[in-house]
């Protein structure tokens, strides 16, 4: 069976990784308190930057403006989908205007993700700069995209799906992991 | 669950799941309308034709609206200016407005079906914007959504719905998804307009409003159309307000918090008084709002699924 997830990376050696990024976020949100914010790209970009902002409230004490996005409403695949999930809450409880904003998502894959959440993000006002974070960078974008703060990389084939599950999912043991996907 | 829909016909076709799932999705995008930029790009680059072979005004400057904040491209035909009149057919007329390439229509009618009939017929997808007094099932999904935002809920909530039943589109949608949703429904009226048969789908009929609105958590106050007078079905207005008309008096039967609707447009002092219409309990307004967020709902899933 090929399509048995495999372990690419442990909880430890994860987490660590979420340690790396908060701390390197940290370095650019310091010296402007006051004017950052974490934004969590559903789904899994959501309980990441929420680990980011939690240990960067306990390393350094200080904590961004907090916000979720969903995509949905600005995907460039409308009609290819037979089938639409529930869009998910976007909540942008601060003004965006002016502000030093992180991107965060789990994955960083083909980049259309992010080209959605920057039109999304920007139908909000406008930012003084828009920087990325994803644990997981896989080298193949498909758009001139690329994360500002980079937890690992992974190169695994095309067919293949990177999935990064916390201990809060309720699908298995947390850890990063690949699995055969076949594009539909 | 995931949409799979390509059309919305009536709410007598959907699980409570997929009810649930459209006001879900709605509350995504009443958000929409309350940020800077009005206007999210889901049905960019799709056509919507709002075909409205019977009068109307406030649903379908909802539905442009709401096609308008999705990004979509719109035309608007209306019956006095189509073919029907110089003899086509329906089908044949819908059947060249999809050979224009158009990706949803969005029609009202007066025959009841008529929706469900060219969906059948067609591979674009079909809203169905009032059917004869069969269906109106974004008019319906706007007041539960308004109740479910209000109540918290709709399992077990006691909603009545006065006036002209029989005739009412907006009822039928009602009964149906409130009753998928575990709502006990009242309705009410002049025993002409309410038939007792409406027992059969699980409501309760009543022609005595004080009964019916006894310990009612909403209460929706259906427009009188003052043709059915002549048709025999109440002696006058006065009368109907008299006995079925919600005033200041009558407020004291429901709950102190319940929720007076109205799909509107209201006759003041017939169906019910002005001071009610506009006072604490009334969610009129709120209906009308939430009505553009239901449509933005509609479109975007049966318009952003794969035909």
């Amino acid at each position: 069976m090929d399509n048995i997830p495999e372990l690419l990376c442990d909880e430890r050696e994860m987490n660590a990784a979420v340690e790396r990024l908060a701390e390197d976020i940290g370095k650019v949100l310091a010296p402007h308190p006051g004017d950052g914010a974490l934004v969590g790209i559903h789904q899994q970009g959501v309980p990441l930057a929420e680990r980011i902002n939690a240990v960067l409230k306990e390393k350094s004490g200080f904590e961004p403006d907090f916000g979720t996005l969903d995509i949905s409403m600005y995907r460039d695949d409308i009609g290819n989908r037979s089938r639409l999930p529930l869009i998910r809450e976007t909540r942008i409880p601060f003004d965006v205007n002016d502000k030093l904003i992180i991107l965060v998502d789990d994955v960083l894959s083909s980049g259309r993700t992010i080209r959605a959440a920057l039109d999304a993000l920007t139908d909000y006002g406008r930012p003084r700069l828009i920087r990325l974070a994803v644990l997981v960078d896989r080298g193949e974008p498909e758009f001139p995209i690329r994360a500002d703060f980079i937890g690992m990389k992974f190169a695994v084939p095309p067919d293949h799906k990177i999935q990064v599950r916390f201990e809060t999912d309720p699908d298995g043991s947390p850890g990063i992991y690949d699995i055969k996907w076949p594009k539909r | 669950m995931q949409w799979t829909r390509k059309d919305l016909l009536s709410l007598y076709d959907l699980s409570g799941d997929e009810i649930t799932y459209i006001l879900d999705t709605a509350e995504e995008f009443k958000k929409v309308s309350e940020r800077r930029v009005k206007k999210v790009p889901a049905l960019r680059g799709k056509t919507v034709v709002n075909f409205f072979v019977e009068p109307s005004t406030r649903t379908r400057v909802s539905f442009e609206l709401a096609e308008q904040r999705l990004s979509a491209d719109i035309v608007n035909m209306q019956a006095q200016a189509s073919s029907l009149l110089k003899g086509e057919t329906l089908l044949d007329t819908v059947k060249n407005i999809e050979a224009l390439q158009v990706d949803l229509v969005v029609m009202r009618h007066s025959a009841p079906g008529a929706q469900a009939f060219i969906a059948r017929n067609l591979s674009c997808g079909v809203v169905n914007a009032g059917d004869g007094a069969h269906s109106h099932p974004t008019q319906a999904l706007m007041d539960i959504f308004t109740i479910r935002e209000k109540k918290g809920r709709i399992a077990g909530l006691n909603v009545t719905i006065v006036g002209d039943i029989i005739h009412s589109r907006v009822a039928r949608s009602n009964i149906w998804g409130l009753l998928k949703l575990g709502a006990n429904v009242t309705v009410a009226g002049p025993a002409t307009m309410v038939p007792r048969e409406f027992e059969s789908i699980g409501v309760r009929t009543c022609t005595n409003l004080a009964e019916a609105l006894e310990g009612a958590d909403v209460v929706n106050m259906l427009r009188i159309q003052r043709e059915r007078q002549t048709a025999g079905f109440f002696p006058s207005t006065g009368e109907y307000a008299k006995f079925f008309g919600l005033n200041h008096d009558r407020m004291k039967y429901l709950k102190p918090d319940a929720l007076v609707m109205h799909p509107g447009p209201i006759n003041r002092d017939i169906e019910l008084t002005g001071d009610i219409a506009d006072g604490p309990n009334s969610v009129i307004l709120e209906q009308v709002t939430n009505g553009l967020a239901i449509r933005m709902a509609v479109l975007y899933l049966v318009g952003c699924v794969k035909k």
